[in-house]
């Protein structure tokens, strides 16, 4: 009996929240935005097992997946690049201490 | 030349635009020639309007555009030329056009002079609106006009302070009065539903509304006419006008903006004499006007304020005219009184200027050898204001008080009597002060000097109307020129014209003057002959000289109540602004503020709690998204 | 036949690579150990998506992830030099406390997760780039024009923001 669709999503489900948990405990920036990748991750795995699982193989979630990827490395290169502009400010990557933006 | 009576004010109205823009930096004195030339032309067309109506045209309306049309409300600004409005027409134009040239004169050191003359030629244009006018609305335009340019012109010179004073409290009492017009104007329209005189005066006769609401409607007006004409209880502000320049004085104070009130109740005639009790109230306001004021002038020592209270009194004459059912004999009086006031006013400003501005008689006194000129003018414009024959104000004061008899009224007969006698003492007091006796104050005496010509010629011209005007226009007595030409236009429609017997006629006629009479020979025996010595009548009236000499304290009275009073509601209406509703305003601010505060305490500026706001927002959206799957939430 | 037993099999190795290699990424000290965690789990998604028989998208997955991503946080780690930090776990005072808020949320939404029903004959294997690509190049021509802008977009702002000021 090949694996239900209902594993797949219920397998990235867990990864989303773990990502999620690590976002929110982590304090280094680097590392926060590692767990960031994990919850993409958990979110191109949804979408392919929807569109390879349903009634038709709908492929627009394989595009949309495609998608992510771009907007995934984009993201990664700009984000590296914030904390690379930070780091030459103040040499730390601990988001405790960047508070300049209090409001 | 009818259809181009609109030229009339148009012409000062120039005078004001240019002497009020260029005058001060390229046109100086020039200002005076251009409006005194303005005004003079405007004289010209006033004499061929009259000299039109007179040839039959009696009644015309030169339409100039329609400015209001909203429904039922319409207002044109248009004028109506008939006998009335040609008559005043006449006399603002040719006694402010003498009184402008006189001002060429005696403004001449004066470095505010484009601006008087700037003022002046508005105030000229904003009467003539006011008599041309065809309808209440646009009367009023005028009738705000002339306060306005009375207040500029009082305070004119403002440096000082009483002069501003006296102006605000000026265009304040008018103020006042305009409400009550203002009440009868909004209650015409109501009534009649136009303020058209033509309609409304037809309306009146076909279809007379109540006689509550006629009168008061009169009642409104009136007050309106007290405010403008200083009837009691609004006149105080003239005397207090005089400290303004004397040819003001003597345009606006004298002959024009004061008779305002008396042109109006004239021209509403037939309201009035529709309304019942309206006409016996403005008889009495005026009879006790008149006497009021001639006892105050009694003892005034200012030159200028003895011819205010005197006006004021006139003004009264003119009212009880009214009053007593004599319409024509008024505004005849009006006339008269315009040319003898205007030429007394203009004579004391000539004094003034003569002996430096001083404007207490007690340092004047011989003057009459020093000004020749002015001194025969005035001799003669005090003869008419006491009513002495052949001069005009004796046949038009005599008509009223005869009227007053005639017509049934014999108290206010005899109200005027009395108070001719009172005005015959103080004007001789006045001139036997400034031109006879020993000169009290040397020093001031010795600089005088007469007027230049441009001043002493009015004073001529003005001397000539006081001669011959009431003989010309005034005989013989209730049917000379003057009544034939007036009383179409002032008639009171269904009633007949009382006209009395020759007999009667002339018996009162004897009376008046020997009244007149008596109070010159009484002044004389006490200011030539020291008998009584007018010192020892002071002291002996103790109590009773100080109030006349503090005009009854009535500025005091007004002052604590009314004033005080208002002074209080002021307060409150301060605090209420203050305290509630910038009061509004600062707490709203402050609530602004206070939520800013509060929600800038979410930007913490810590990344972490960012990114637990974000998972929150989430588990509230997986919340939703679930409960909206299982049917928790309806869609 | 074989493919039914083995599959399952599969799945369950994978499964627990992900999630192992998850939680490692979230509770190791170093970030280097992190960083390589991080990239076991993406090669354990790319099995996942071979699985589901999308080959195309798994080899994206590691051409991208794997490839990378992975080296440019390692480049991210190099530049930003910090303490050593010791091997272990990494354990701060919210660590519990996170625990228990989103284990129960994840578990939740896990069974919620079971409730979908897949369709009721298997989808092919395989033979996925030919439809991919069609409807990337032709449905979404649009979509493809503006990620590329995105990508210039991102490697401008990048190097902008990484650029020392000129003295």
């Amino acid at each position: 009996m090949s694996v239900s669709l209902g594993a797949f999503v219920a397998v990235s489900a867990v990864l989303f929240f773990i990502g999620t948990a690590g976002v929110l405990v982590r304090r280094n920036a680097i590392v926060i935005l590692m767990c960031v990748e994990l919850m993409l991750n958990a979110a191109n795995l949804a979408l392919v097992a929807f569109s390879r699982r349903s009634a038709s193989v709908d492929e627009r979630g394989s595009v949309f997946v495609v998608f992510i990827f771009v907007i995934a490395a984009a993201e990664v290169a700009v984000g590296l690049a914030i904390v690379l502009a930070a780091y030459r400010n103040r040499p730390t990557v601990d988001v405790d201490e960047i508070q300049r933006m209090k409001g | 030349m009818i259809q181009n009576v609109w030229l009339i004010p148009a012409l000062p109205l120039a005078a004001f635009l240019i002497s009020g823009l260029l005058g001060r930096r390229w046109l100086h004195h020039w200002t005076g020639v251009i409006a005194s030339t303005a005004v003079g032309a405007s004289a010209v067309i006033a004499i061929g309007v009259f000299l039109e109506v007179l040839g039959g045209k009696t009644r015309t309306i030169v339409s100039l555009y329609e400015w209001i049309g909203v429904g039922d409300f319409r207002v044109n600004v248009a004028a109506l030329v008939d006998p009335l409005s040609s008559v005043m027409l006449l006399v603002v134009t040719v006694v402010s056009f003498l009184i402008f040239v006189y001002s060429n004169g005696y403004m001449a050191h004066d470095h505010g002079f484009y601006r008087f003359f700037a003022w002046m030629s508005l105030f000229v244009f904003a009467m003539l609106i006011l008599v041309m006018a065809d309808n209440f609305l646009l009367l009023f335009v005028g009738w705000e006009g002339v306060g306005l340019c009375s207040y500029l012109l009082i305070g004119f010179w403002f440096e000082r302070p009483a002069p501003y004073v006296a102006a605000k409290k000026a265009f304040v009492m008018n103020r006042i009065g305009d409400w009550g017009y203002t009440i009868g104007m909004i209650t015409i329209f109501l009534v009649f539903n136009s303020l058209n005189f033509t309609d409304v005066f037809a309306r009146v006769e076909e279809n007379p509304p109540t006689q509550s609401v006629l009168t008061l409607i009169a009642i409104a007006l009136f007050f309106g006419a007290t405010g403008k004409s200083a009837q009691l209880p609004l006149y105080s502000w003239l005397p207090d006008a005089m400290e303004g320049p004397t040819p003001v004085s003597a345009l606006i104070h004298a002959a024009t903006m004061v008779t305002a009130g008396v042109y109006l109740v004239a021209r509403s005639t037939p309201l009035f004499a529709a309304a019942g009790p309206a006409l016996g109230i403005v008889g009495i306001v005026g009879a006790v006007t008149a006497i009021f004021a001639a006892t105050i002038a009694l003892v005034q020592f200012d030159i200028k304020r003895v011819m205010a209270y005197s006006t004021v009194s006139q003004l009264g004459y003119m009212f009880l005219a009214l009053g007593v059912g004599a319409p024509v004999a008024a505004i005849f009086h009006l006339a008269t009184h315009a040319f003898f006031k205007a030429l007394l006013f203009l004579g004391s400003g000539s004094v003034i200027h003569a002996v430096g501005g001083e404007q207490d008689m007690r340092k004047m006194g011989g003057l009459r050898r020093k000004l020749p000129v002015t001194y025969w003018t005035m001799l003669l414009a005090g003869g008419a204001l006491a009513a002495l024959p052949p001069l005009a104000g004796f046949w038009s004061k005599d008509e009223i008080v005869g009227a007053a008899f005639t017509n049934g009224y014999p108290i206010l007969w005899a109200i005027g009597i009395f108070t001719a006698v009172l005005t015959a003492f103080y004007v001789t007091r006045a001139l036997w002060m400034t031109f006879h006796g020993e000169p009290r104050d040397h020093h001031l005496h010795d600089h005088a000097h007469e007027s230049p010509g441009v001043m002493t010629l009015p004073l001529m011209a003005l001397a000539v109307g006081t001669v011959v005007l009431g003989f010309a226009i005034g005989w013989p007595p209730e049917a000379g020129f003057i009544h034939r030409f007036l009383t179409p236009s002032v008639e009171i429609p269904g009633e007949s014209e009382h006209v009395a017997e020759v007999g009667t006629i002339v018996v009162l006629a004897i009376v008046s003057l020997a009244a007149g009479v008596l109070g010159i020979l009484v002044a004389l025996a006490m200011y030539v002959r020291r008998r009584p010595d007018p010192v020892a009548v002071a002291r002996a009236a103790g109590p009773y000289y100080r109030i006349l000499v503090n005009k009854y304290y009535i500025d005091e009275l007004y002052d604590h109540r009314f004033v005080d009073a208002m002074r209080a509601l002021f307060g409150i209406a301060w605090a209420f602004d203050i305290h509630i509703v910038d009061g509004i305003a600062n707490r709203l601010g402050w609530l602004a503020v206070l939520g800013g505060g509060g929600l800038r305490r979410v930007q913490t500026g810590i990344v972490g709690n960012y990114a637990l706001t974000i998972v929150a927002g989430l588990l509230v959206l997986l919340v939703a998204y679930g409960g909206y799957a299982a049917g928790v939430f309806t869609r | 036949m074989t493919y039914d037993v083995v599959e399952p099999i599969f799945f369950a190795l994978l499964t627990i690579g992900i999630v192992s290699a998850g939680a490692g990424v979230v509770l190791a000290n170093r970030i280097t150990t992190s960083a390589l965690l991080m990239a076991f789990s993406f090669l354990n998604v790319a099995g996942m998506f071979v699985l589901l028989g999308a080959e195309t998208v798994a080899a994206f997955q590691v051409l991208i992830y794997v490839g990378a991503i992975t080296v440019l946080i390692l480049y991210g780690v190099m530049f930003t030099p910090q303490q050593p930090r010791a091997y272990g776990l990494f354990f701060q005072k919210q660590t519990p406390l996170a625990a228990i808020v989103v284990v129960p949320i994840a578990i939740f939404v896990a069974l919620f997760a079971f409730s979908f029903r897949d369709a009721p004959e298997a989808g092919a294997k395989g033979h996925d780039l030919e439809p991919l690509a069609t409807s990337v190049f032709r449905d979404f021509g649009f979509p493809f024009e503006v990620a590329s802008v995105l990508l210039l977009a991102a490697m401008i702002g990048a190097i902008v923001l990484v650029k020392r000021d000129e003295e």
